[in-house]
C-alpha cells in the first residue's frame, strides 16, 4: 500500500523514469541527448535556486509586512508598477526561480498586478538576454518585441488582478506549512524588544503562543494598537486558509 | 554573469542577517530549505522530461510548423511549441536565429520566443503549488493570447 502511495506522489517523477527506460531500450541516441540536455537545465537549477531559496527566506524574516505593503502593495499605483519591473529586470534566472520570491511578497502585502508584472518582466526583460537576442535575430526584432511587450506585460497583470482574487492565492497553499509560516509572519511585526509585557519572556514566544494556543492579539505593550491590528489581520488571512483547506 | 551578482546580493544579504540576529537567519535557512524541497524534485522531473521530449522531436518538424505558409497558423504553432518547451534563453536565440535562416515565419519566431520565456506547462505545477489553479491558469492563458498578439505586432512593424 505504501508503495502505491508514493507512486501517486511522485507520479511525474515515476512517469518520466519509465519514459527515460523505454527510450533506452529503443534508441540510446535519443536518450542521451536528453540526459545532455536535462544536465544542462541541472546546472542552471543548482547555480541559481538555492540563492533564490535563501533570499525568499531571508524577506519573509526580516521585511516588514508594511513595507512590502506600502511598495507592492494594492495602493502603492504606478511606482508600485515600475518597482516589480525593475526588481524582475536586474534578478537572474528562468521564470520557475521567480516564482518562490514573488511568493514571499505576495504573502506580505504586494498585489496581484505587481506580482505578475515580477514574474513577467523576470522571465522576459533581461539585459544580458536581449543582448543575446540581438546578436542572433537583429536589433531591429529585439527592440521591436521589447517595446510590444512592456505594455502588454501591464495588461496581463491586470486582466489576471481583475480575474483572481488575493484570497484565491492564499487560500490555496494547502501544501505550505501554513502554521509555522504564521508564527514568523507575526514575529515580524513585533517589536523585539522582548520586554516581557505580554507575559512571555520572548516576543516569538508570544508569536508561537497565538498561532498555537489562541491567545490575545491585543497584549503586546510596546506595539500597542497598531501591531495588535497588524496581527489581526495576518491571524484573519490564515484563518480563511484553513477553512479552506479542511 | 548575472548569477554571479545573485550569489554575491545573497550572500551579503545573509551575512548581515547572521550579524544582525543568528535565530532568525536560522529560521530564514528554514523556510528556503522548505521551498526548495517543495520545488526541486518536481521541477527536476518535468525539466528532464521536457529534454526527452525535445530530444524525440526532430528539429526539422519545428522548422516545419514555423515556416508553415499559412501566418496566422504558425504563429500558433510557435506560441504552442514556446508553451510545452522549456529551454534557457541562451540556447533559444541561437535556435531561433537558426530557425529563422533556414526560412520560418518572423512572427512565429517572436509567438515562439515569447511563449517560450513567459508561459510554461512545465513549471505550471510549481506555480501551482505556491499560487493555486486559477492564478496560474489564468496567468499563463492570458500570457498566451498576449504573446499572439505581441507577434501579430511585430508583423506589422517590421
Amino acid at each position: 500500500m505504501i508503495i502505491v502511495e508514493k507512486i501517486k506522489k511522485y507520479k511525474i517523477q515515476f512517469i518520466t523514469l519509465l519514459l527515460y527506460i523505454a527510450t533506452l531500450i529503443y534508441n540510446s541516441d535519443i536518450f542521451m541527448n536528453s540526459v545532455k540536455t536535462t544536465g544542462g537545465y541541472l546546472k542552471e537549477m543548482i547555480e541559481i535556486l538555492p540563492a533564490v531559496f535563501v533570499i525568499s527566506g531571508l524577506i519573509t524574516v526580516w521585511v516588514p509586512r508594511e513595507t512590502i505593503t506600502k511598495y507592492f502593495g494594492k495602493n502603492s499605483g504606478i511606482k508600485g508598477n515600475l518597482l516589480s519591473m525593475i526588481l524582475g529586470s536586474v534578478s537572474a534566472g528562468p521564470i520557475y526561480a521567480a516564482f518562490p520570491i514573488a511568493f514571499s511578497l505576495i504573502n506580505k502585502g504586494a498585489s496581484i498586478l505587481n506580482v505578475v508584472i515580477l514574474i513577467s518582466t523576470w522571465a522576459v526583460i533581461k539585459v544580458p538576454m536581449l543582448l543575446v537576442e540581438s546578436k542572433f535575430l537583429g536589433i531591429d526584432f529585439m527592440a521591436a518585441r521589447t517595446i510590444l511587450t512592456i505594455p502588454s506585460i501591464f495588461v496581463i497583470g491586470y486582466i489576471t488582478s481583475k480575474v483572481v482574487k488575493k484570497e484565491d492565492v492564499l487560500q490555496s497553499e494547502e501544501n505550505m506549512n501554513i502554521s509555522g509560516r504564521t508564527i514568523i509572519e507575526i514575529d515580524s511585526v513585533l517589536p523585539h524588544f522582548n520586554c516581557g509585557g505580554c507575559g512571555y519572556s520572548k516576543c516569538k514566544d508570544y508569536a508561537k503562543s497565538i498561532v498555537e494556543n489562541g491567545e490575545e492579539t491585543n497584549k503586546c505593550k510596546v506595539g500597542g494598537q497598531k501591531v495588535t491590528e497588524q496581527i489581526n489581520e495576518i491571524m484573519q488571512i490564515n484563518d480563511d486558509v484553513q477553512d479552506v483547506s479542511e | 554573469m548575472s548569477t554571479i551578482i545573485l550569489l554575491i546580493v545573497t550572500a551579503i544579504f545573509f551575512i548581515w542577517s547572521l550579524i544582525k540576529d543568528k535565530e532568525k537567519s536560522i529560521e530564514s535557512l528554514r523556510l528556503a530549505k522548505k521551498l526548495f524541497q517543495s520545488t526541486f524534485i518536481e521541477v527536476f522531473a518535468l525539466m528532464a522530461l521536457v529534454a526527452l521530449f525535445l530530444s524525440w522531436i526532430p528539429d526539422s518538424v519545428i522548422k516545419n510548423l514555423l515556416g508553415n505558409s499559412n501566418e496566422i497558423l504558425s504563429v500558433l504553432f510557435g506560441a504552442g511549441i514556446g508553451t510545452i518547451t522549456i529551454i534557457p534563453a541562451f540556447v533559444a536565440f541561437p535556435l531561433a536565429g537558426s530557425l529563422l535562416k533556414s526560412g520560418a515565419n518572423l512572427i512565429a519566431i517572436a509567438a515562439f520566443l515569447s511563449t517560450l520565456t513567459m508561459v510554461g506547462f512545465a513549471t505550471m505545477p510549481i506555480e501551482i503549488r505556491y499560487f493555486g489553479k486559477k492564478f496560474t491558469f489564468v496567468r499563463n492563458a492570458v500570457s498566451i493570447v498576449a504573446a499572439v498578439f505581441i507577434a501579430l505586432g511585430m508583423g506589422v512593424i517590421l
